[in-house]
């Protein structure tokens, strides 16, 4: 008889601490292609305007963030917060953590309808030299900068997991992406591209806080 | 000619080059006491059975391209009778049967090869379904034996048994399943139907019927010309709805495409017949060494005989997970057919509304496996006017009389089938 | 095969599902069993051009209607229908 314990902790996790490692994963033979690390710390709601309410929401967003909703695929750099489209009529606030939920209560009282995710979600960075060349091999968008500049984003399908992706600012002179994604999906994602990865020679930081 | 070991030492002798056409081309005559659309292997084996069980040698068969260039010559040459449900089960073993006397029936070597089809299961709901299936399969008298995971071992130890998703608990097994060599089946039909005085008409496309004052059918037009007949029935699985609209007739189907595999020959790996039981991907190898598989249809209506990389990308992710052996092998050749996907699952052999016409149509993606017992029931109906009892239920009405044979219990939603 | 969705532009056919024919409506309760019947389990089944539907499950999540040739795979005009963001559906 195998005796099972469970112990109970309230000490907060994400949904990688079970597998997360720091430190250097793959080829090790020379500098690192990439860097990858899960962000913590954010508030994420998700906003979805209702049937003809969208210039409303639109017009809210701009007195609440200081700039308009995000209409197209791409994402928004506004007041304390990143808006990120996620579909025609929506798009996701995404802010450090604390009344991030309560302001978008304020904002879009009435006109749209919210969804709480920043438990439901987990966030993945991945930047560096070879991190397009990682994404190619999984996602089927064309990530060339002409195409898919800075602050671009997009709703796809990696690896059969639905991901909101975007392109921040750069780093170094190299591209930064963020990947949004469910968080019991999370595990299986990471796996996936640190197997994609591992050629390059992947470091991982320590997961941090989440900063536009 | 008849086949022997004779006649092949007779050829040897003038160097195989004087061995006489396996059937006829001939020209289409004005009129026929029935012409069969469509020159696949259910068409022919009707066309045969016509001619052998009753007699009617006075028949045509039409094939728009050439013999084999259809679903014959696509589908992954699987042969089984594994089936749950009444109006199913009964019909495929009796397909099952004429099987394994179709060589000697025909006197033409099919290849059968009964090597065995083992559906594995990987969850404890699914060995009780297939418990079940079993059950009801032997009740029926069909052979087959429910494996643990030790069994499964024995048969095939190279599959991934202790994938952390996936883990292979056990698998059902029916060891008369397994093989058949596709083109030789539809050359072989071809061979005795030809025999027996049925004509064989290639090249022929059927492109409208003609009708009496009545409405009766009495012939089809085609691109060689306008041919006579007394009873019409329709063998073109993929384009039923395109040739029953010819005549008026709507149909409880949609045509999709599946599409199939074949890799670089290999040493001999795989004994039978192996599906995955957590994703769809079937896998047997032929003689020649290579994997034949597939797995889903694509999901969209389609008549292209060609589809798209995220199922061929699915279908390598099953067999990837199943046997990760297979990783390095190369994929050879890649192709679709067209599926008369109906609306619970199962076939439709029936007399239309339409005097005259007779409809065999809805093969899902299991039509190979059904190829002599279609013939055979479908000649029955032709023949007789009245439906054979293993093809009893297969009737086009059944939608609308809430008698549907739905093995996977989905719905009206074809591409899910 | 790729679809231009209208929202998120071109993208492979695996983030799509498929419902099938835009045609088949469904018909008032009382229009009696073979209204029914016809619209449940009958097809036009067209090779050719056709009018479907598809959902963008894998992207931003709209139903979208494809008018697509079936023998071609060739895919004509992509339109977003009710649901996909009232902003942009004219009915």
């Amino acid at each position: 008889m195998v005796e099972l314990s469970v112990e109970l902790s309230w000490a907060e996790t994400t949904p990688l601490s079970r597998i997360y490692a720091a430190g250097r994963q793959g080829a090790k033979e020379h500098d690192a292609g990439l860097t990858m690390a899960e962000q913590t710390g954010f508030e994420l709601v998700q906003v979805m305007a209702r049937r003809g309410q969208w210039s409303a929401t639109d017009q809210a967003c701009k007195e609440a963030y200081g700039a308009s909703a995000p209409a197209k695929p791409h994402a928004v750099v506004a007041q304390g917060a990143l808006l990120v489209w996620s579909g025609p009529d929506q798009f996701l606030v995404l802010s450090p953590r604390g009344d991030g939920l309560e302001r978008a209560r304020l904002a879009f009282a009435g006109m749209a309808s919210l969804s709480e995710q920043s438990d439901g979600r987990s966030l993945l960075r991945i930047s560096g030299a070879r991190s397009r060349d990682l994404l190619a091999k999984v996602c089927s968008l064309d990530l060339h900068p002409a195409v898919f500049p800075q602050w671009a984003a997009a709703a796809t399908s990696i690896d059969h997991t639905s991901v909101n992706l975007w392109r921040s600012t750069d780093r170094d002179g190299e591209a930064v992406f963020h990947l949004l994604v469910f968080a019991t999906f999370a595990e299986s994602l990471w796996h996936t591209l640190l197997d994609s990865g591992a050629e390059y020679g992947v470091a991982i930081d320590a997961p941090g806080a989440w900063q536009a | 000619m008849k086949y022997s070991i004779f006649s092949l030492a007779r050829a040897a002798l003038s160097g195989h080059k004087n061995w006489p056409r396996t059937w006829r081309d001939p020209e289409p005559q004005k009129q026929y006491d029935v012409v069969i659309v469509g020159g696949g292997g259910h068409g022919l084996a009707t066309a045969y059975h016509l001619a052998h069980e009753h007699g009617i040698r006075n028949v045509a068969v039409l094939e728009k391209g050439w013999i084999g260039s259809g679903n014959a010559g696509r589908n992954t040459t699987i042969i089984r009778s594994n089936y749950l449900l009444p109006g199913n089960i009964g019909f495929y073993e009796m397909s099952m049967k004429l099987w394994e006397t179709m060589e000697s029936d025909l006197n033409y070597n099919a290849m059968v090869s009964q090597r065995g089809v083992l559906n594995l299961y990987h969850s404890d709901a699914q060995r009780d379904a297939y418990a079940r299936r079993g059950n009801a399969m032997r009740i029926n008298g069909i052979d087959s034996e429910l494996l643990d995971q030790a069994g499964v071992r024995k048969l095939a130890p190279f599959l991934n048994f202790d994938n952390a998703r996936f883990p292979i608990q056990g698998g059902l097994l029916q060891p008369r399943g397994g093989t058949a060599r596709h083109d030789a089946v539809v050359w072989g039909y071809a061979h005795a139907a030809d025999k027996l005085g049925v004509d064989i008409i290639q090249n022929c496309e059927v492109t409208g019927f003609t009708r009496d004052a009545n409405g009766k059918v009495t012939g089809v037009e085609t691109s060689r010309g306008t041919i006579g007949a007394g009873k019409v029935g329709i063998a073109v699985a993929g384009n039923s709805s395109r040739v029953a609209a010819m005549a008026g007739l709507r149909l409880p189907i949609e045509s999709h495409v599946l599409q199939a595999f074949v890799s670089e020959g290999i040493k001999p790996l795989i004994p039978g017949v192996i599906t995955f039981g957590a994703g769809h991907f079937y896998v047997s190898q032929s003689d020649k060494g290579g994997l034949v598989f597939g797995g889903d249809i694509d999901g969209y209506n389609s008549y292209a005989q060609r589809g798209n990389l995220p199922v061929v990308e699915d279908v390598c992710e099953g067999g990837m997970a199943l046997m990760p052996v297979i990783g390095r092998v190369r994929l050879l050749r890649q192709w679709g057919g067209i599926m008369d996907m109906s609306m619970d699952g199962s076939p439709i052999i029936d007399k239309t509304p339409v005097d005259g016409l007779y409809l065999n149509a809805g093969w899902c993606y299991g039509g190979f496996k059904a190829t002599p017992g279609s013939g055979f029931v479908f000649a029955h109906l032709i023949a007789r006017d009245e439906l054979h009892r293993e093809g009893a239920r297969f009737r086009l009405d059944r939608f609308q009389r809430g008698a549907m044979i739905d093995e996977k219990g989905q719905g009206a939603q074809p591409n899910l089938h | 095969m790729r679809i231009a969705c209208p929202f998120c532009g071109p993208r492979e056919n695996g983030e799509f599902s498929y419902l099938g024919d835009a045609k088949p409506k469904r018909p008032a309760p009382d229009a009696g069993q073979d209204a029914f019947y016809d619209y449940v389990y009958l097809r036009d089944n067209v090779a050719g051009e056709m009018e479907e539907l598809w959902y963008h499950g894998g992207g931003c999540r709209s139903w979208l209607k494809v008018r697509r040739n079936t023998v071609t795979h060739e895919i004509f005009s992509v339109e977003p229908v009710a649901g996909a963001g009232a902003q942009k559906v004219a009915s």
